[in-house]
């Protein structure tokens, strides 16, 4: 993106697993083409998922792991529990393998109480002699967890660095800097999970800051995309890989926080429909809901993350009728091979994609720009003998409810982040993106009372805007039990205090001065007793009067987020975060000038495509065509190269500046 | 089929059906988070030892999100007991409680159930309801489950269905008679409280349901999901050998008569599509609290019949009858008022067991040995500083018993039992505990070519005077073994461990007085072996030997493969694990034989 003029140049190349960093070299080689010096590229953000793959095909490092003597069990029992729904009816049902063997794990004679005072001291002797036991068994990192270490984190620091001396070159994570939080066996997780990670994400970009400064890119300002949204720098990526492990879906949510800056359209639900499935989050005020823990495949992550629903529903989600006559839509999909029937490619089995074709709301001749044409028999007949036949209905009925009963999963995913959380729907608007989005975009505003949708004007590359849009942000965590009527402001103040010097020298020591900083100050609050959090923002804190508007607060959110608060119960916080943002010189999306274009040039012409049961004439446009301004209503179908939008009769479409569609009921 | 015009207009199609379906599963989701979300006790909350349903306006289940499936059998009781006291007079606005276990169907009084009524149109429609364990709802001893109570009244506060709200407003008379009766009230009310929300939200969306789809045509739909899970459950049936197939299995005591184990006896019988389960030949009702009442016996089969069928499958009470079930009037299975029924889970687990050992061979992919059972402690004090009485409550896994195709899980929950553990940093920052030590029990899985999952040990130091219970199973009669395999580890609790007055406690136990500066273990078992020890790949014995899992001693004796160290590595001595392997097993000495020769 050129920063001057707002205007974005895309390039896409086939992946390269066994070195991602060449195809990266290879699109950055594409851009420079056009005559762009390697000089003058003052920031460069990535995307990548080579951890999230290290971790999902566990080819991680050789992994040791060192807890508290006495305390072997904290790992391989995790939660105890099986997954909530039919795992705990399936006895075939596998905890994932831990990442680190119990041959490769060792304890340390220490313990500190739940108060950090120390009750048993380190010893190092012993210590040693486990380290040398590990040494020889080939380890590459390790991770360190030990019970309170987020209370007094002395322990922790002086195992590194006698692991420094006993098994030198072995990376080291300790729990009391990755993640400095209460419950042992999340912070284990996730300590765990990084260092499993960290040898592979060092090497990799390592090896990509090396390519990158051969083309000649030599800018300090080279960031990674982290699962909360935001950015961090090489470095710090190389020391906390785990923070990026759930960063794929992020691009999409981040882009639509600028999309919420740039419209002034605060409340947003993020809507990424792709081939497979449907992610899903909401954006209140312009700010992204935040989730402090996720999960990998069972794994346990506790890491600030978007809260992002995911379901199973996508393009090539396939639908079939089991033996009971129940019409079954989903989880499973048809995959890239064979794909939908109508690409031809071998499907026979009827996806989403397929009934969509179906009722008209595909073209045949005009996706991905004309480089593919679908074949309308083949869909038809998919739908026709697995769906429509069975069940004695018509091909474009069975289709339609396919569709229906698809749309009604997402609703529910939507519901379950929304209203489920106290928000009123109809404040939101829908932000469509992803191959899929924009076609179901229309349904779901008129099911679910939303106030409208928002099509971005390149849907299907939308994620991959989020990485040139966001700013480079740091979680900071720190887990300490205080009631908050028993607390004295200053105490309050003071951690946060030194939090914040921590936060602004990380981001200092990445080039960016105080006044390019943000800080955020989060407690982590729950009613004294309870087992669940929830984070606030809080303002600054140097009297009780603050501490009563916290409890006011916290009382008002937990009356929103539940149903119901107890003004009476004391109130306890748990951990203190501060979210510290490095802005990264905004970059404004181009605005477009009406260019005074009749409508009728966008005109494709018309089409019959279905809608609540009846057939009715449809008028195509070209997206490229449409100008600033223009409006038409629904029925109609906007086709573009990455995307297609469906507008269902009684909408009305407006092109804004960002030539976004503002897609709405008409009055 | 015939039907009139209208109900034809009114029969949901194959689209209608399963939104319809995907709709009811996603407020049961949005009930149970709100419910998780809301709990004020450690029990909801962290262990999420609670479940919410929505049933129809007769009180069947409707669907149900699956937490703890014990409870599918426990609402529509429950809300029969509601219907029954007070069928001519249900409002818009009300709410229900009752955890009665002879009036309704709640397993025992702490599991207290809250039911709304849901109107649409003017018209009853159905309930929502939810039921969570209550830390303490009074009785003798804290947690209110005495191992050693003699009838229901030593089980804490009995509710049989009373209204607890008109209007939406509370009356507050429950309450104060919960709060003069509970050690923690206020952890109990809150619950309360976070129920209610949950099934308001539920009331909600079940009546903008009936609003899209009409009430006729949703009640049709609810009819036919239910419809649908049995011909499901009856076409799997079906295609299963006919016979006649028994077993039995022990529970280790009722907790008063120590010395007897309490016989669950099955006799299925399958034929056609049609499984009937006779317990008739159980034991007679206990003078503890061993005894369980038939909604849990079949809530206890149904768990078993899905876990043997379909895991997936859409739960209603459509699932409840697809099968018969039989049990004999004064038996520990369907015991006579006021007969004590607190300690119900390790009964459970029998049934389950006895279950998969009996038909088990039918189904060989699910086959299994049996696991843990559950067990829970339950601490009770007054904190020193304010005086407020508290009650730590930890439910502790073990190990799973193993599969015919693959080793057990070791330190998890089985069976219908799936709370989570107690984080040991929350544990000693709330209550006056100190935990010691928290592993897995080396050798306590059951051998087999596929070993049993490992129990766990934790130990704890007590840091105030407190009194002590203890539910557990297994303690004396292991987790059987399958098709060869050998059972697992007992578990145990020891009070004063390696110390010269070491006590072991009975495995249901209440009311013992931990002093301050106490310290006390808990074992639990490990789960059965399946197959023959001998026939285990002996890379993975040595993987276990490795991982600290199996010891080398226990893997020359049990699996018959000598391993050897070198140089702190242990390898796999072949000729000799030959030699072990092909000796005569029945001679109890021939591992030490060669042991001495070497």
């Amino acid at each position: 993106m050129n920063e001057t003029t707002g205007e974005t140049t895309i390039a896409k190349v086939p992946s390269t697993p066994d070195d991602p960093s060449l195809a990266i070299l290879t699109g950055v080689d594409q851009f420079l083409g056009g005559g762009r010096s390697a000089e003058q590229v003052r920031h460069f953000c990535h995307g990548t998922t080579v951890g999230t793959n290290a971790l999902l095909e566990t080819k991680g490092a050789k992994t040791g792991l060192l807890v508290t003597q006495g305390f072997t069990g904290i790992y391989e029992v995790a939660e105890q529990a099986r997954p909530h729904g039919s795992a705990i009816f399936d006895v075939q049902y596998k905890k994932p393998t831990p990442l680190v063997p119990a041959s490769l794990m060792a304890e340390v004679v220490e313990r500190v109480a739940s108060d950090g005072s120390i009750l048993t001291h380190l010893d190092e002797t012993a210590l040693r002699e486990s380290l040398r036991g590990l040494r020889q068994r080939g380890i590459e990192s390790l991770a360190v967890c030990l019970l309170f270490s987020f209370l007094e984190p002395g322990h922790e620091e002086r195992v590194r660095d006698i692991i420094a001396e006993e098994i030198p070159g072995c990376e080291v994570s300790l729990s009391c800097e990755i993640v400095p939080q209460i419950r042992e066996y999340h912070r284990l997780s996730t300590t765990v999970i990084n260092a499993y990670l960290q040898p592979i994400l060092a090497r990799y970009i390592g090896r990509l800051g090396q390519r990158l400064a051969e083309v000649g890119i030599a800018t300090p300002q080279k960031y990674i995309m982290q699962s909360n949204g935001g950015m961090s720098t090489f470095g710090a990526t190389s020391r906390k890989g785990v923070a990026t492990v759930l960063s794929g879906p992020a691009g999409g949510v981040t882009a639509s926080v600028a999309v919420a800056k740039e419209t002034g359209l605060g409340d947003l639900i993020t809507f990424d429909m792709g081939g497979t499935s449907c992610d899903v989050a909401l954006i209140k005020d312009g700010q992204p809901v935040i989730a402090n823990r996720g999960k990998v495949e069972g794994r346990d992550i506790s890491m600030p993350m978007m809260d992002i629903n995911t379901v199973s529903a996508g393009g090539g989600t396939l639908a079939h009728v089991d033996d009971f006559g129940v019409l079954q839509v989903g989880p499973h999909s048809s995959g890239a091979v064979p794909g939908p029937a109508c690409y031809g490619r071998g499907g026979t089995k009827p996806t989403i994609t397929d009934c969509n074709l179906v009722l008209g709301y595909l073209p045949v001749g005009n996706f991905l720009g004309g480089k593919m044409r679908l074949d309308h028999a083949k869909a038809q007949r998919a739908v026709r003998d697995a769906i429509a036949d069975p069940l004695g209905m018509d091909v474009s009925e069975a289709a339609e409810g396919i569709v229906r009963i698809i749309d009604v999963k997402m609703q529910e995913a939507i519901k379950a982040i929304s209203t489920m959380r106290g928000h009123d729907l109809r404040d939101f608007m829908l932000l469509p993106f992803g191959g899929a989005g924009p076609i179901h975009a229309g349904r779901m505003v008129r099911e679910l009372n939303l106030a409208g949708a928002v099509i971005p004007l390149h849907p299907g590359v939308f994620s991959a805007m989020g990485l040139v849009m966001s700013d480079v942000k740091h979680d900071y965590v720190r887990s300490l039990l205080r009631n908050l009527d028993g607390i004295a402001p200053t105490e309050i103040s003071s951690v946060f205090d030194q939090m914040e010097t921590a936060a602004r020298r990380d981001l200092r020591a990445e080039g960016f001065d105080d006044d390019k900083v943000h800080i955020r100050p989060l407690l982590d609050l729950r009613y004294a007793g309870q087992g669940y959090e929830l984070t606030l923002p809080v303002g600054a804190v140097s009297t009780s009067a603050d501490l009563t508007v916290i409890k006011r607060n916290f009382d008002a959110e937990h009356e929103k987020t539940f149903g119901h608060c107890a003004e009476g119960e004391t109130v306890e916080i748990v951990s203190f975060r501060i979210e510290a943002t490095g802005f990264v010189p905004a970059i404004d999306r181009k605005k477009y000038k009406a260019e005074g274009t009749d409508i009728a040039q966008a005109r494709l012409g018309t089409r019959t495509a279905r809608f609540d049961g009846q057939d009715r004439d449809t008028t195509i446009y070209q997206r490229e065509k449409l100008d600033v301004g223009h409006r038409f209503t629904g029925p109609a179908v906007v086709e573009q190269f990455d995307c297609t939008t469906v507008v269902l009769p009684g909408q009305s479409v407006l092109v804004d500046d960002y030539k976004n569609l503002i897609l709405t009921e008409t009055a | 089929m015939t039907r009139t015009p209208t109900s034809r207009a009114q029969t949901p199609s194959a689209v209608e059906l399963e939104i319809i379906r995907a709709s009811l599963s996603g407020i049961v989701q949005e009930m149970q988070n709100a419910l998780f979300r809301t709990g004020f006790s450690t029990i909801i909350r962290e262990s999420q030892d609670a479940s919410c349903a929505i049933l129809d306006a007769d009180g069947d289940v409707i669907a149900q999100h699956v937490v703890l499936p014990l409870h599918l059998g426990a609402f529509p009781a429950c809300t029969a007991a509601v219907l029954r006291n007070f069928g001519d007079d249900i409002r818009d606005g009300d709410a229900f409680l009752i955890n009665d276990p002879y009036e309704g169907g709640s397993p025992h009084a702490p599991d207290m159930a809250v039911i709304t009524p849901a109107f649409h149109a003017g018209k009853l429609v159905g309930f929502c309801a939810s039921i969570a364990h209550k830390g303490d709802i009074g009785g003798p001893v804290p947690g209110s489950c005495s191992g050693q109570a003699r009838e229901v009244f030593n089980e804490g506060l009995q509710l049989p269905a009373v209204r607890y709200q008109r209007g939406y407003a509370a009356y507050g008379d429950v309450d104060r008679i919960i709060r003069a009766n509970s050690r923690t009230p206020d952890l109990v009310l809150g619950d309360i409280r976070g129920q209610l929300g949950c099934a308001r939200l539920g009331e909600r969306r079940l009546c903008d349901l009936l609003e899209k789809f009409g009430d006729a045509k949703c009640s049709l739909a609810f009819q036919e999901l239910g419809r649908i899970a049995e011909a499901r459950i009856r076409a799997v049936v079906a295609g299963w050998a006919d016979g006649e197939f028994t077993a039995e299995r022990f529970v280790d005591d009722d907790g008063v008569e120590l010395n007897k184990p309490i016989r669950i006896h099955v006799k299925a019988t399958k034929v056609g599509d049609r499984i009937s389960f006779d317990f008739s030949g159980s034991a007679d009702q206990t003078r503890g609290p061993a005894n369980i009442r038939p909604p849990l016996l079949r809530a206890a089969c149904a768990y078993a019949v899905i876990s043997l069928i379909d895991p997936g499958i859409f739960i209603s009470s459509g699932v409840l009858r697809a099968f018969d079930v039989q049990s004999r009037p004064g038996s520990v299975l369907d015991p006579v008022h006021p007969a004590p029924v607190n300690t119900y889970n390790p009964t459970v687990h029998a049934i389950v067991d006895v279950i998969f050992a009996a038909i088990g061979h039918l189904v060989p992919d699910r086959a299994r040995a049996d696991g843990c059972g559950s067990r829970s402690i339950i601490i009770g004090g007054r904190t020193t500083s304010s005086g407020k009485g508290y009650v730590q409550y930890e439910i502790v896994g073990g190990g799973a018993g193993a599969l015919g195709t693959g080793d057990g899980a070791s330190g998890t929950t089985v069976n219908q039992s799936n709370a989570k553990i107690a984080p040991i940093e929350i544990i000693e920052s709330e209550f006056p505990t100190r935990v010691l030590a928290f592993e897995l029990i080396k050798d306590s899985g059951g051998a087999g070519q596929f070993r049993g999952g490992l129990g766990l040990r934790r130990r704890y130091l007590n840091l105030a005077d407190a009194r002590f219970s203890i539910r557990s199973t297994k303690h004396v009669i292991p987790a059987a073994g399958m098709a060869g395999g050998g059972p697992g580890r007992t578990g145990d609790i020891l009070m004063r461990p390696d110390s010269p007055d070491c006590e072991h406690l009975p495995s249901r136990y209440a009311d013992y007085p931990l002093q301050k500066g106490m310290v006390f273990e808990l074992q639990t078992p490990g789960g059965g072996g399946f197959g023959d020890p001998f026939d285990r790949d002996p890379e993975l014995v040595l993987a276990d030997v490795q991982n600290g899992r199996v010891s080398p001693e226990c893997a020359a004796e049990s699996y018959g493969v000598w391993l050897t160290d070198e140089g702190g590595t242990w390898v796999i001595d072949a000729p000799l694990t030959d030699k072990l392997r092909s000796q005569d097993r029945t001679d109890q000495t021939s591992t030490d034989k060669i042991r001495r020769q070497i």
